[in-house]
């Protein structure tokens, strides 16, 4: 079997804190696979070491067959990522940042590919703005449009939706269920459990850094178990 | 009643201490009272080039100038602090989400500034003065000296404060008060032939000793305070901007230097940024003008080398400044998430560097042909190059991509002396004996290339930091 992630007892400490503490993870190509866990319980973190942002204290970490550790600079070619704080630089503006990303990624065709999410996430009438002018849900959907357009295999997408409007809401959900269809991977972070409910097939519980429950999103369906009350359950336990 | 000005200081110490460490950031002052041990102990040397009524002057415009720069960094530097911390975070925005006044919070902050910068320089300043006096044979009322260049700082703190306020307001109001008092006052002063610059009221007072300017000082301490105070506003004017795509255009001019969407940023966060390219003009030819007078005045009266073959030398270290305002705008966060090297970002900045070069280089052939000395030149253009690619070097090997964070970490900058000055003072001296000894500065070259390629496997193997 192919794995789009594999990561195992990846462990990343901050002073005292682990805040991740020996997560092992196997993501299979065109899962839809959902992080979850409380504010501060390592999330962002295990995105950040799956992607070779952080470099862990301990495990190994695989994407697209890449070793995050020792090329983590292959790996961020390979994949799309939205971080969970938006930060794209000042004073380029909204076009000429995707411009910009697509000449990091050496990408053909920049401009038609700028024109294309800035259509389909409708912000066409922001291209002219300053990034640090831009309002936070349209900074998040250029953060979005960065990641995809390059036509990744796999992305790491950490709280994409918690400032868009409903509208934009709907169309980034059935753009990643498509996505996933399609045969791509994505790597969903999210404490909002209704939207993980949602479009996930399967997710994984964390909390203190620990995976504390993993399974298909169809079992839960089957128990007639709510994500939320598995959710409380797991966290209280741990 | 203090817990707001508790809260600032706390804020203040903490936002810097983050960023440099708490005991570097705590070593800064130590760092200022030597420097201003060691000028001090220069005092003799300058006497004999300037009389010590102009040097007074002087210090009390340097005083006046910090205060100002202390003041102008709630108008300049809120760019940085509000894209590190946030105006959410910051004490001086909470009368936006909690039950404090505007005016309460702006006399804090006024307090807070005053008591921070007076302990973190002036008093340091004045210490390494103290401790200098015993060793120089130069008699001085220490307590006046203390009292007026404190009186000087306070008057630019002030005056900035009002200048912050009013731009708050309005920049036509700014700009419109600026010339009804500004132009009547240097009408006035040239027709009945006064002395503007020795007008400083600290200044008279340091002189004079009366209580008429002791009146006039406190006067232009308390009136521009208190009318910020009456008159404040904590949201500067912001305007959204819109612009057309420049990068596209630009990166296709810059395609022979490689990596040219980089560069081109650099050079478009700089355009963009509030001054413009003009901040970064003033912050560079303020310097070399500073540089070329003190330096024209030392060599007239002590004339043991060549001003062309020294200014070169000195205009070298002083252009590695400019790497500071191309890392000013980024922060690796912005590239985390993308295939992007620390590296391949210095590259980029290097090549900038290289490019905004051109300026310094055309301020020396400038020089040269204004002291007709070209047979000096291509030593100078050589000279110049090798310095500045060397105090480049060393300064991304030690800073990175953060020269204006980590030159404050007071152990770094110590040991950017350190390994600058050796070379700096050896090419000096090398040019008394013979010009032709500077030709040996080319050694500097390869040095840096190789301090250069330590940077990249440092930088690149390191979690950035995320300031």
């Amino acid at each position: 079997m192919e794995y789009a992630i594999e990561a195992k007892n990846l462990v990343k400490k901050f002073g005292e804190l682990r805040a991740v503490d020996g997560i092992s993870l196997s993501i299979k190509k065109g899962e839809l696979f959902g992080l979850l866990g409380p504010n501060g319980s390592g999330k962002t973190t295990t995105i950040k070491l799956l992607t070779g942002q952080l470099k862990p204290a301990e495990g190994e970490a695989k994407v697209m067959g890449v070793d995050v550790l020792k090329n983590p600079i292959r790996a961020k070619e390979l994949v799309g990522i939205i971080p969970e704080q938006e930060t794209p630089p000042s004073f380029l503006t909204a076009e000429e940042y995707l411009l910009f990303v697509c000449k990091i990624r050496k990408l053909k065709n920049a401009e038609k590919r700028c024109g294309k999410w800035l259509k389909f996430l409708e912000f066409e009438d922001q291209k002219d703005s300053l990034c640090k002018d831009l309002s936070r849900g349209t900074r998040q959907k250029l953060m979005f449009a960065q990641a995809f357009i390059h036509e990744p295999k796999l992305a790491f997408i950490d709280e994409p939706l918690i400032n868009l409007d409903p509208v934009i809401q709907r169309k980034v959900k059935d753009f990643l269920q498509d996505f996933v269809k399609k045969g791509g991977s994505i790597f969903f972070s999210t404490h909002v459990l209704e939207i993980a409910e949602e479009i996930c097939t399967r997710i994984c519980i964390i909390d203190r850094g620990k995976i504390v429950y993993e399974g298909p999103i169809k079992d839960l369906k089957k128990k007639r178990q709510h994500l939320e009350e598995l959710f409380l359950k797991m966290v209280k336990e741990a | 009643m203090f817990e707001l000005l508790k809260g600032m200081m706390k804020e203040e110490w903490r936002s810097h201490s983050t960023m440099f460490g708490s005991m570097m950031f705590a070593m800064f002052p130590v760092m200022i009272a030597v420097f201003a041990f060691a000028g001090s102990m220069l005092l003799p040397l300058f006497m004999t080039i300037l009389s010590p009524e102009k040097i007074a002057l002087l210090t009390h415009y340097i005083f006046v100038i910090f205060g100002l720069s202390v003041g102008a960094f709630g108008l300049s530097g809120r760019e940085i602090m509000n894209r590190r911390f946030g105006q959410a975070s910051l004490i001086a925005y909470s009368s936006r989400s909690l039950p404090v006044s505007e005016r309460r919070i702006f006399m804090n902050f006024f307090v807070k500034d005053v008591i921070y910068y007076f302990s973190f320089w002036v008093i340091p300043f004045m210490a390494g003065l103290a401790f200098a006096l015993p060793f120089i044979s130069i008699s001085l009322d220490y307590f006046m000296v203390f009292s007026t260049l404190s009186l000087s700082f306070l008057i630019g703190l002030s005056l900035m404060f009002l200048l912050s306020t009013l731009y708050a307001h309005s920049s036509r109001i700014l700009v419109g008060l600026l010339v009804i008092t500004g132009v009547p006052i240097i009408l006035m002063s040239w027709y009945f032939g006064v002395d503007l610059p020795s007008s400083l009221p600290s200044f008279s007072l340091f002189v004079s000793r009366s209580w008429e300017d002791l009146a006039v000082s406190l006067f232009l301490i308390i009136i521009p305070s208190a009318v910020s105070l009456a008159f404040p506003k904590m949201d500067y004017p912001e305007k959204k901007r819109r612009y057309r795509n420049s990068l596209a255009g630009l990166s296709k001019k810059l395609d022979f230097a490689g990596n040219s969407h980089f560069i081109s940023k650099d050079f478009i966060d700089m355009q963009r940024s509030e001054g413009g390219l003009g901040k970064i003009i003033f912050a560079f030819i303020f310097p070399v003008a500073f540089i070329w007078v003190l330096l024209f005045v030392f060599l007239k009266f002590v004339p043991i080398a060549d001003f062309l073959l020294v200014f070169s030398i000195l205009m070298g270290v002083l252009a590695s400044s400019i790497y500071e305002w191309l890392t000013e705008f980024d922060v690796f966060t912005s590239y985390v998430f993308l295939p992007v090297r620390v590296s391949t970002l210095m590259k980029s900045k290097i090549k900038g560097y290289a490019i905004i070069s051109l300026a310094p280089l055309a301020i020396l052939v400038s020089t040269a042909a204004w002291l007709n000395q070209f047979s000096d030149l291509l030593i100078s253009l050589i000279t110049f190059l090798s310095v500045s690619s060397f105090a480049l070097a060393v300064k991304i090997y030690l800073t990175g991509l953060y020269p204006n964070i980590l030159l404050y970490n007071a152990k770094i900058f110590i040991v950017f002396l350190l390994l600058a000055s050796p070379a700096l003072l050896a090419l000096i001296i090398l040019s008394i004996f013979n010009p032709l000894y500077l030709l040996s500065s080319l050694v500097l070259i390869p040095t840096a290339f190789y301090i250069v390629k330590k940077s990249y496997a440092k930088w690149d193997n390191r979690e950035q930091p995320s300031f």
